[in-house]
Order: C-alpha cells, then sequence, then structure tokens
C-alpha cells in the first residue's frame, strides 16, 4: 500500500517536472551570459537591461497590454450583456441555438478564425492593424465570457429577482443592485479568462495584424525564427512573472467568491 | 432457543477513527443466520460506518471481523460474500437495467445462459419483470432502488448489508417498500442489515434493533423491549414519544415523582437513587381532574387524524404529552391514569450489560 | 409574470451580443465557403476543390495532418488520463490543478522557443544523450520533436476535462463495483473508464481539433517538414496570397472538424434499441 502511493507521487512529480522544466530552463538562461541556452556561462542581468533599453519591444509589450485591457473589458460587458439575454429567452430552441453559435468560436482553430476574419476585415474595408487585432481579440473572447457568466445567471435562480421585484426595484435597480453583485465572481472570471486569451493569442493576431502593428506573441514568433537571442528569454522571465500576478489573483478572486458564498449560506442557514 | 448456532457476522471490540476523531468505540455485534437486524441512529452516529466496515469499503482501526467464523478484517471487499444496497443506489448509468442486475455475476465469469436466467429471476423478485432493457435514467427512484435491491441479491449473499435505502423515497412509497423487504427477507431467509434513522421503519421491520448513538450501541433487542424498556434517556427520546420525567426510587417496585409516590414493575436500583421515569403518551388516560392520579393543566393541543396531541403541564413545570381520542380543553385541569406496569423507570447511568443483568433478575419473579 | 413581460420588452441591451453573432461568427464562416469558390484572380470556379481532390500532395498532407493530430492526441491522452486519476487521489486536488494549468497562461510561443533551445544540436536533450551514451542526434525538426511539444502545450488541456469528470465520479460507483466482486482493473476498466468517458471525449476535442493547425510549431519546430492543414491555410493567405485555396483547406479543416465533434459529441452514450424517453 505504502509503496504504491509513492509510486503514484513519482508519476505526477515526472508529470509536473516535464511541464515546468521548459519554463524553468528559459528563465534560467535569460540570467546567463553567453549567447546561447546550450551551457551556462555565469550570472548576468545583461538580457534585461537589454530588454528595457529595446524600446521597440517595449512598444509592443504596451500595445499587447493595452489591447489585451480593452478587449477584455469590452468583450467582458458585452458578454454579460450576451448571457443575461440568453438566460431570458424563453423558447428552449432559441436558447440552444444561441449557446451553438456562442461556442462555434471556442472550439473553431484558430486559423480558422484568423482567416476568416481576415477576409471578413478585407470585405469590410477595415484596415489591418491596431483595430482589426482589438476587434479580433474582443469577438474570440466573448463565448468565453459567456461561458463564465451564465452558470451563475442561473445558479441565482427567479425567485431572487422576484424578491426584490416584489421589494419595488426597477429594472435598472435589479440588475445594478441584485443581478450584477451577485454574478461578480462569474464576470470576473470571465474578465480574467478573456484577459489570457488575449494575452496568449498568437494565430489569430498574426492573420489580422497587418504589417504595421504587432503583438508580443507575433514578435516572439518572428524572433524565434531567426534563432536563439537571449533578450526572449529575459522576456520570458517577465511574462512568467506576469503570468504568476495573475494566476494569483484569479485564484484568490475563486478563494473569495467560494467564501463569499459559503459566508451567504451561512447567513441563510 | 438453546441451539448454538454460529453468528454469520461478529464484530468483536470494532474501533475506527480519523485522526483524533473516533467513530465507532468498541463495537461489539453478533448477527445470527436469517435474521432481519436494524442500526438505528441519528446521522453521523457510526451506523452506515459499520456497515462498510463489514462491507470492506473501511477498514477498522482496531478489532475484529468475523464472517461465518472467519476473521475477515484483511480481506478486500471485492472478495466478500456480502453484497450492499447503496443509499444512492449507484446504479452504473452507463448499464441498463439488467446489465446492472447482471455486472456481478458477468465479472465471475458465469455463462451467458445463467446470467440472463438469474438476472430475470431477480428482477421478477423485485417485481421488474419486463424492465430489463430500461436504461437507469429512464426508470424512477422507487424502481431503481428495486433495481439496486436485485442487482444485490443475484450475487447470493449471505449477508444484505442495506445502506438507508428508502430515504430517498416518498413516504407512500417508503411504506410499500417496508413491507416488500420484510417479505422479501422472509422468503430468502438470509441476513438483512438495515441502516436507517428513522425509527418507525426500524420497528416495523426488524427483527432485532440496535439502537446508536456518538459511536456506541446504546441498546440491541426486539423492536417491542426497545420501546417498552428503553435503556436510557436517549433511547427513551429517540424511539417513539415519550414523556421522561425526573423520579425517586423509594424502594423496588415503588417510585416517586411529581411529589407523588406510585407502585411500578421495576426494581434493582438502590433505595432513593434517583432516576427518569419514561411514561409513553399513548399508555395516558384522561379522566376527571380530581380522579387522576396527577392533575395536569392542558396548554395547547393539536388533532392528527386518530388522536388528539396534548400538551399539559404539571405543577413542577414537567411537560406531559398526551394521546387521546378526545379532544380537551385548553387552559383546564385534567386528570391522568396509568397502569403501574406502563411505568418504566430508568437509572441514569447503566450498562447495557447492567441493565439486561437487572431485568434477568428481577422479570422472572 | 409581469417581471418577465417588462425585461424582455426592453432587448436593447441583447444588441451588441446579437451583432457580435451575426457579424464575427455567422459572417466570417459564410464569407470564408464564399472565398473558396474564388481563383487567385477573384473569378468564380469550382476549380479549388477540383484541385484539392485531385492533387495527391493535398490529399497526402490532409491523411498526414489528421495522422499527426491522432498521434498528438493519443500521446497527450497516455499522459493525462493517469495523471488526472492521480490528481484526484492527491490531498489538495485543487491546488495540484491549478499548478497544472499554470503553464497554458504562459505564452506558447515561449515554450515553442524554450524546446528550440533545448533540442538543438549542442542543446541539454543532446547533452543528456551523449551522456548516457547514445550521442547527439538530430532533435529539431524532426516528426519526433514536433508531436513532443505539441503534447506538451496540450496536456494541461486533455488533465482538465478528465479530471472534472473523474472528481464528479460518486465514490458509491467504485464501492458497488467492489461489492460485486471487481478487481481493481475490472472496476477501471468496466465502471470508472466508461463513466469518465464524457471527459475523455471532451478532452479529445479540446486537443485533436487545435492539432490539426498548429502552424508556428510546424514551422519553428516541425522544420517544414510536417505541413498540417493549418500550415496549408497559413501559407496560402500570408504567403501566396491564394485566398481562395486557403478558404478550401479552411472548408476542409472545418468539416473535420464538425466531424470530430460529431464522434466525441454530447449524444446520449448509448441510445440502443430504439429506446428514447
Amino acid at each position: 500500500m505504502k509503496t504504491r502511493f509513492k509510486w503514484r507521487n513519482l508519476y505526477l512529480w515526472l508529470v509536473f517536472i516535464i511541464l515546468y522544466a521548459p519554463i524553468i530552463f528559459l528563465i534560467v538562461y535569460s540570467f546567463s551570459q553567453g549567447t546561447t541556452m546550450n551551457n551556462f556561462h555565469g550570472f548576468t542581468w545583461s538580457h534585461y537591461q537589454d530588454l528595457f533599453a529595446d524600446s521597440r519591444l517595449i512598444a509592443i509589450f504596451l500595445d499587447t497590454l493595452l489591447i489585451a485591457l480593452l478587449s477584455s473589458l469590452l468583450a467582458t460587458t458585452i458578454g454579460t450583456l450576451g448571457a443575461l439575454g440568453i438566460n431570458n429567452t424563453t423558447r428552449p430552441v432559441t436558447k440552444s441555438t444561441l449557446l451553438a453559435l456562442n461556442n462555434i468560436l471556442m472550439v473553431s482553430p484558430d486559423v480558422i478564425i484568423g482567416a476568416s476574419f481576415l477576409i471578413f476585415f478585407t470585405a469590410l474595408k477595415i484596415p489591418l492593424g491596431f483595430g482589426s487585432v482589438l476587434l479580433s481579440h474582443i469577438a474570440f473572447s466573448i463565448p468565453i465570457v459567456v461561458l463564465m457568466v451564465l452558470p451563475k445567471i442561473q445558479e441565482m435562480g427567479t425567485s431572487l429577482l422576484d424578491a426584490a421585484a416584489d421589494l419595488g426595484a426597477n429594472n435598472w435597480q435589479l440588475l445594478s443592485q441584485v443581478i450584477v453583485p451577485y454574478i461578480m465572481p462569474g464576470i470576473f472570471s470571465g474578465f480574467f479568462m478573456a484577459l489570457t486569451y488575449s494575452l496568449d493569442d498568437f494565430a489569430v493576431t498574426f492573420f489580422v495584424t497587418g504589417n504595421g502593428f504587432t503583438t508580443l506573441s507575433v514578435e516572439i514568433y518572428s524572433r524565434a525564427r531567426q534563432g536563439i537571442n537571449l533578450e526572449i528569454n529575459a522576456l520570458s522571465g517577465l511574462m512568467f512573472l506576469l503570468a504568476l500576478v495573475l494566476v494569483i489573483g484569479y485564484y484568490f478572486i475563486n478563494q473569495y467568491s467560494s467564501q463569499h458564498r459559503k459566508a451567504v449560506r451561512g447567513r441563510r442557514g | 432457543m438453546a441451539v448454538n448456532t454460529q453468528p454469520i457476522i461478529r464484530l468483536t471490540n470494532v474501533c475506527k477513527s480519523y485522526g483524533d476523531h473516533q467513530i465507532l468505540k468498541n463495537i461489539n455485534l453478533e448477527l445470527e443466520a436469517g435474521k432481519f437486524y436494524t442500526l438505528l441512529g441519528p446521522s453521523g452516529c457510526g451506523k452506515t460506518t459499520i456497515l462498510r466496515t463489514i462491507a470492506g469499503f473501511t477498514d477498522a482501526t482496531a478489532g475484529q471481523v468475523m464472517f461465518d467464523g472467519q476473521v475477515i478484517n484483511d480481506l478486500p471487499a471485492n472478495q466478500r460474500q456480502v453484497n450492499t444496497v447503496f443509499q444512492d443506489y449507484a446504479l452504473f448509468p452507463h448499464l441498463n437495467v439488467a446489465e446492472n442486475v447482471g455486472f456481478g455475476l458477468k465479472l465471475h465469469k458465469v455463462a451467458k445462459a445463467e446470467i440472463d436466467q438469474r438476472v430475470q429471476q431477480a428482477l421478477a423478485l423485485v417485481q421488474l419483470a419486463d424492465f430489463g432493457d430500461r436504461e437507469i435514467s429512464e426508470i424512477s427512484g422507487g424502481q431503481q432502488q428495486r433495481v439496486a435491491i436485485a442487482r444485490a441479491l443475484v450475487m447470493q449473499p449471505k449477508v444484505l448489508l442495506l445502506d438507508e435505502p428508502l430515504s430517498a423515497l416518498d413516504a407512500k412509497l417508503r411504506k410499500d417498500m417496508q413491507y416488500e423487504l420484510r417479505d422479501l427477507q422472509q422468503r430468502l431467509g438470509i441476513t438483512f442489515l438495515f441502516v436507517t434513522h428513522d425509527q418507525e421503519e426500524a420497528l416495523a421491520m426488524s427483527d432485532e434493533i440496535f439502537v446508536m448513538n456518538n459511536g456506541e450501541i446504546l441498546q440491541g433487542g426486539t423492536p417491542v423491549d426497545i420501546y417498552d424498556e428503553p435503556i436510557n434517556h436517549f433511547v427513551a427520546n429517540f424511539i417513539g414519544e415519550s414523556n421522561i420525567i425526573p423520579g425517586n426510587m423509594l424502594q423496588d417496585y415503588e417510585v416517586e415523582f411529581v411529589g407523588k409516590r406510585f407502585e411500578c414493575a421495576d426494581a434493582g436500583m438502590r433505595p432513593n437513587e434517583a432516576v427518569e421515569i419514561v411514561l409513553r403518551p399513548e399508555d395516558l388516560d384522561i379522566v376527571a381532574a380530581d380522579q387522576g392520579k396527577l392533575v395536569v393543566t392542558v396548554d395547547s393541543q393539536l388533532f392528527r387524524g386518530n388522536y388528539f396531541e396534548i400538551v399539559a403541564y404539571d405543577n413542577d413545570h414537567n411537560e406531559w404529552l398526551v394521546h387521546s381520542t378526545n379532544p380537551a380543553d385548553e387552559g383546564t385541569p385534567i386528570g391522568l391514569t396509568f397502569d403501574p406496569q406502563d411505568i418504566h423507570v430508568m437509572r441514569l447511568h447503566e450498562s447495557e450489560a447492567a441493565f439486561d443483568a437487572r431485568l434477568e433478575r428481577y422479570e422472572d419473579d | 409574470m409581469q417581471r418577465k413581460q417588462r425585461l424582455t420588452r426592453s432587448t436593447a441591451y441583447f444588441i451588441p451580443y446579437t451583432l457580435w453573432i451575426l457579424l464575427f461568427v455567422i459572417a466570417p464562416v459564410l464569407l470564408l465557403i464564399y472565398q473558396s469558390f474564388f481563383n487567385i484572380d477573384g473569378q468564380f470556379t469550382f476549380a479549388n476543390y477540383q484541385t484539392y481532390f485531385a492533387s495527391s500532395t493535398y490529399l497526402m498532407m490532409t491523411v498526414n495532418s489528421v495522422w499527426y493530430a491522432f498521434l498528438i492526441t493519443l500521446a497527450t491522452l497516455l499522459i493525462s488520463y493517469p495523471t488526472a486519476y492521480l490528481l484526484n487521489e492527491t490531498k489538495h486536488p485543487q491546488l495540484w490543478l491549478l499548478l497544472i494549468i499554470m503553464p497554458t497562461w504562459i505564452n506558447l510561443l515561449l515554450k515553442a522557443y524554450a524546446f528550440i533551445g533545448i533540442f538543438s544540436q549542442a542543446g541539454i536533450a543532446n547533452q543528456f544523450l551523449s551522456f548516457i551514451g547514445i550521442g547527439p542526434k538530430q532533435l529539431l525538426f524532426t516528426n519526433f520533436s514536433f508531436i513532443f511539444v505539441a503534447a506538451y502545450i496540450q496536456i494541461p488541456f486533455m488533465v482538465l476535462p478528465i479530471y472534472n469528470s473523474i472528481s464528479e465520479l460518486k465514490p458509491s460507483y467504485i464501492n458497488a463495483s467492489r461489492d460485486l466482486g471487481a478487481t481493481n482493473w475490472q472496476t477501471f476498466s468496466r465502471v470508472i473508464f466508461p463513466l469518465t468517458l464524457p471527459g475523455v471525449k471532451a478532452g479529445i476535442q479540446a486537443v485533436f481539433i487545435p492539432s490539426l493547425s498548429l502552424f508556428m510549431l510546424t514551422r519553428l519546430i516541425g522544420g517544414n517538414k510536417v505541413i498540417t492543414l493549418g500550415t496549408a491555410i497559413e501559407e496560402h493567405f500570408l504567403t501566396t496570397m491564394n485566398w481562395g485555396m486557403g478558404s478550401t483547406i479552411g472548408v476542409v479543416l472545418i468539416v473535420a472538424m464538425v466531424i470530430i465533434m460529431w464522434l466525441t459529441g454530447g449524444r446520449k452514450p448509448r441510445s440502443r434499441k430504439g429506446l428514447t424517453k
């Protein structure tokens, strides 16, 4: 019994090592003198200094952040309203159709989304660049927001709304003082997911970005095609920190919402 | 009576704990072949843990679990000749009714023709002969319950363990299933060990009941014994409805409560020992105030269909629950009478062994 | 009742979402299909489809792409199922799960880039191979490295749905199976695996479809030895500018996707013998 337990842990640890080794590998070499990822040549901050001196990369980084924040905010707004609308549809056929349409972009391969958006923007004569990238990021983030928010709305049930209406709340009060506070954890999860989708995206952006505008993913791709450049490793270090902050933020929001649920339940009980 | 049969299940000093939390404290239990036993107690009392220990889903921390004279502590669940009907039925949703019932037989490489035949028999036994092709999601809760029973019985276990199997059914279906389970057990002649928190269910079905609380068996006996002679406050309260009044045992067969002396059927206590008196609401008769052995004032009453449930208080502020076929007037004094043998006297801290010994000694007179 | 009427009457808030569906879900797909009927000079034609189905290059590429996606999915599944299963038995599964998901928050391109270093001629993988006496091998730009990196990237997406279905499994099913005499292996093969099949299918969906279109990996890691459907689409749209042919391959990819969805979809697993509710 005991030895078997050790074997199980060993397997899990092995999977974890495989998952994290490349990331750690990247970050370790971001501190290495020299120009390759083959042998560690002694500690240096120089790649980070290069990175911060690279005004082009800094600008791209800021553009990427801007796209991510703007697109997540807008996607969260549209997606939340969409989830409310889907929840309010009375005919089951309409509801399932809407959900199916919602999920199309979730399951489509990135190249299809990218290629079809490229045709779409060209057909509408929308210039490729910041605008097209922003629109695309909003578009592919909306469905995940809906999927995060909808269960919360359904969990809320109708009695809560009936009670609020019974106490004299009008539609706007209903939305702002009952519904939105209740589904806030779902909205936050949706926002965070949208943020990661945007920061993580490469393929769709690659198709619709045109020549003048670049995001980090696209920039990394074109630099990686030219070979090893330890400045990218330094960038990985920073991105890892950013991801860590996001994960921790997401974790705490989840914690908060589950505690909040417990507190609500406790008050009820 | 004197036939010295070996118990089919015997638990000796079985303990179970998770960390500091003791779930079972020194459980001793013997089940004879062919009887209907019930473990009765509130939720969290450890009754399901006993079941799981016998089934092999949990290991006892200490003590012995014996099946048919063999110690089976280390025998894995899949090799024990007991089968379980689970509280949530645990019917496999990816298999249909017949496949669920035949699951165990198939594992044991029984020939296909025999599987079909035995599955059909088992389904007929629970009156679901035509349901073999149905999916689990297509049948009602009551039918799922029967499939779960058939699935366990088809294995021809010597002991069938039932973990609150009726708790998910509605009241009417539950009553029907009580009769059916009892009937099934008597026809098959195998041992049933039934777990429930419902005292009515336990009283209705069992040959013998074990009342549990806080990981201990407080009292074991026939339903009539346990109802008439509960060992302590908890059992008296848990089984049926009771008036439990503090009293004083003056001497054998004479007890004092509410400031009065009464003749009773109990003996074996120390003189002047503080005791508790149990009087069942249905044993109390209402008479005119001046003719009663006790006088109480009616506080409120509820009509319960076949009787009135009357709540009254005596001068010592003890609450009295009375079941009467006639209504009473609220706020008026009434008299209560009862027979000496209706009074049941309980010592405050008496072990089951001491209790049994005392009863043995004095009831044979 | 009244509240509901009031709410449905004001549907203005639903307009942005509806617009999104029309403009960004329906229109692009229709445009892609429309575009597939035009040649590089903008004339209407069926030639793209004729070329596709007559050309052994395109057909071989499709078969290859599906084959590699299959291998990637299989490798991912073989690693992920035990991982999800063991995860469920740990004391803090939620924490472990978070640790599994965390690498997905690191940009895919960075992970691919890491493997360029790891698999390079003098990289750490070859240093290890030399150390154990096998000697350095060409690792980067091989089919193996493509499958390895693709599987590496997709593992979390397979673990997550499988873990979810395993954690939803009621323990009483396992007890019931043991109770009826099943050994550990029988319990796994006859109860646990069939009941967690929905999670496995969801995982396959989440891995197989993207694996058909991982063009950046074929370029960075596969060295263009493996051409997937995604690579071909990217090439036609962004290099040769033959959007019509690219769209045709896109339509094929959509069809492949629909087939996968249909095979692994949420249909009731068993509705045989014509029994319906």
